[in-house]
């Protein structure tokens, strides 16, 4: 429907500045597009602006300047627009922020009673459906607190997608895992990828940007270093930055 | 065992205390006239004395100020957080003047000079007054809880499309209000014995009605420690059902 206005390309993002308030300048002059069902890889080192970059394409962060455009609505200053853009984004977080007051159930459920206007039954034979996607139906009735940090990811992935959301969001989506949970957590983003979801990945899991990315770009200082594909990067890297951070990192 | 033997001790060092010093007084002990004063039984008819009554009136305007001042102090608190500064400009005078300033000047203040004016009832005067105080301190504890919430539980809500008020009453609210059940707790507690200054603008409390009979029967020590007693069966009572509540929750949790 809005392929007429963005073209080919959900979320553009257009000469965006970003400066904290404590005067550090997170983006520069940051432009990028990225295409409908395109996965797109961010990587770089701590404090680069990955996260502010993600952040920024759901409003959480406000820019100072430059624009973007997700799925045809403007992020600017009308609240509207923002919160229709959160619909369509979802965003799943390093620390996982599950409700620990609700069951997994109602934390996947919350939003489409909420956002959505559903009733219970409705949201309930989804957010159903959704867990058994990611693994876990039988936990629905249990706290988070009960669960594992994989199993949480899973619910927050499931959470996040029951918005059906047009673009999923990961920040560091494995980061804070126990080495043996965080295949659990990616093999649910492959399935993602696989079925065709748009997502921005914002990762250390090389081994994942390889071989799920349409897409890598690699960051610093808030600038786009270089970007290509996977193969690109990881083989035939043009700028000195990027292969020795790819080396340090491999 | 030890702990119930040294708590033995000390509660019988303590009445040996009173009885001793009582005696020195001179004091005439006359327990047998107390209890006509809180209850009397005439051919298995249960008929309340003044002293139960006077308890009656703590507790119905220990609960209408309860009521109010959870809403005053929470609402107070939301101002404070909101991004008005209207609202937090008034907010925060509002605090700083209730806390600022003592319980009885606010008391004495509403009743005589409010009240003529809004022809509000002895009793609503204590109520107003009482909530208006204690939601002050109420407020500080909401906002409390309400800021040590983690960020992510912010942005995991909005980030899910929920406007600022879904994410205060869904996910913010109840979090908070359970962090905050201890202090909260101290706070009605604090409710319950600061409720005693009504009767200085002669509504007929707990506190009122002793005085009355002592006036009458000088039977002073005797009236003191049951009234005591009264208010801190109340207390008590209300903290155990409070720590009963927090364990349920936490299950939940």
């Amino acid at each position: 429907m809005n392929d007429k206005v963005s073209g080919d390309y959900i979320i553009t993002v257009d000469r965006v500045d970003k400066v904290y308030p404590n005067g550090v300048h997170a983006l520069r002059d940051f432009s990028i597009q990225v295409r409908r069902k395109d996965v797109l890889v961010v990587i770089g080192p701590s404090g680069s602006g990955k996260s502010t970059f993600l952040r920024c394409l759901n409003g959480l962060e406000e820019i100072d300047g430059g624009s973007i455009t997700v799925d045809g609505i403007p992020l600017d200053d009308r609240k509207e627009n923002r919160l229709e853009i959160r619909k369509e984004v979802g965003m799943v977080f390093q620390s996982f922020n599950l409700f620990p007051h609700l069951t997994v159930l109602d934390n996947v459920n919350l939003a489409q009673i909420l956002v959505r206007g559903k009733s219970r039954k409705e949201a309930t034979e989804t957010s159903m459906a959704l867990l058994r996607k990611v693994g876990i139906p039988e936990k629905a009735s249990a706290f988070p607190g009960h669960l594992s940090g994989g199993q949480q990811q899973r619910v927050a992935i499931a959470r996040a997608l029951a918005m059906m959301p047009k673009v999923m969001l990961f920040d560091e989506a494995t980061s804070a895992l126990d080495p043996e949970m965080i295949g659990e957590v990616l093999e649910v983003m492959k399935t993602l990828a696989a079925e065709g979801m748009t997502m921005v990945v914002v990762t250390h899991e090389m081994g994942f940007a390889r071989e799920v990315s349409d897409w890598m770009v690699f960051m610093e200082n808030g600038r786009i270093v270089e970007e290509g594909t996977a193969e690109k990067l990881f083989t035939n890297a043009e700028q000195a930055r990027t292969r020795e951070f790819l080396s340090q990192i491999l | 065992m030890v702990d119930i033997m040294m708590f033995l001790c000390v509660l019988a060092g303590a009445t040996w205390l009173v009885a001793d010093g009582t005696t020195k007084l001179g004091y005439n002990w006359q327990w047998y006239r107390v209890p006509q004063y809180i209850f009397t039984l005439e051919d298995g008819r249960f008929t309340a004395g003044p002293l139960l009554e006077g308890l009656k009136v703590t507790l119905e305007i220990t609960a209408a100020s309860f009521v109010l001042a959870f809403t005053v102090g929470l609402v107070t608190a939301l101002c404070r957080l909101s991004g008005s500064v209207m609202a937090r400009m008034v907010s925060r005078a509002y605090l700083e003047l209730i806390r600022n300033t003592p319980l009885l000047v606010q008391l004495f203040f509403i009743y005589f000079v409010l009240s003529p004016i809004f022809d509000l009832s002895r009793f609503f005067s204590a109520v107003l007054a009482l909530s208006l105080f204690e939601g002050a301190y109420a407020s500080e504890i909401f906002r409390a809880g309400m800021v040590s919430m983690h960020r992510g539980q912010w942005e995991a809500a909005y980030s899910l499309g929920l406007g600022v008020w879904d994410t205060y009453r869904w996910i913010i609210l109840p979090q908070a209000v359970r962090r905050v059940l201890p202090p909260l707790t101290s706070q009605a507690v604090s409710l319950v014995k600061d409720s005693a200054l009504v009767s200085t603008i002669a509504v007929y409390d707990l506190t009122m009605r002793g005085q009355e009979i002592i006036a009458e029967t000088y039977l002073a020590f005797e009236l003191w420690f049951t009234i005591a007693a009264m208010y801190l069966t109340v207390t008590v009572a209300l903290s155990f059902l409070v720590s009963l509540m927090e364990k349920r929750m936490r299950v939940a949790a």
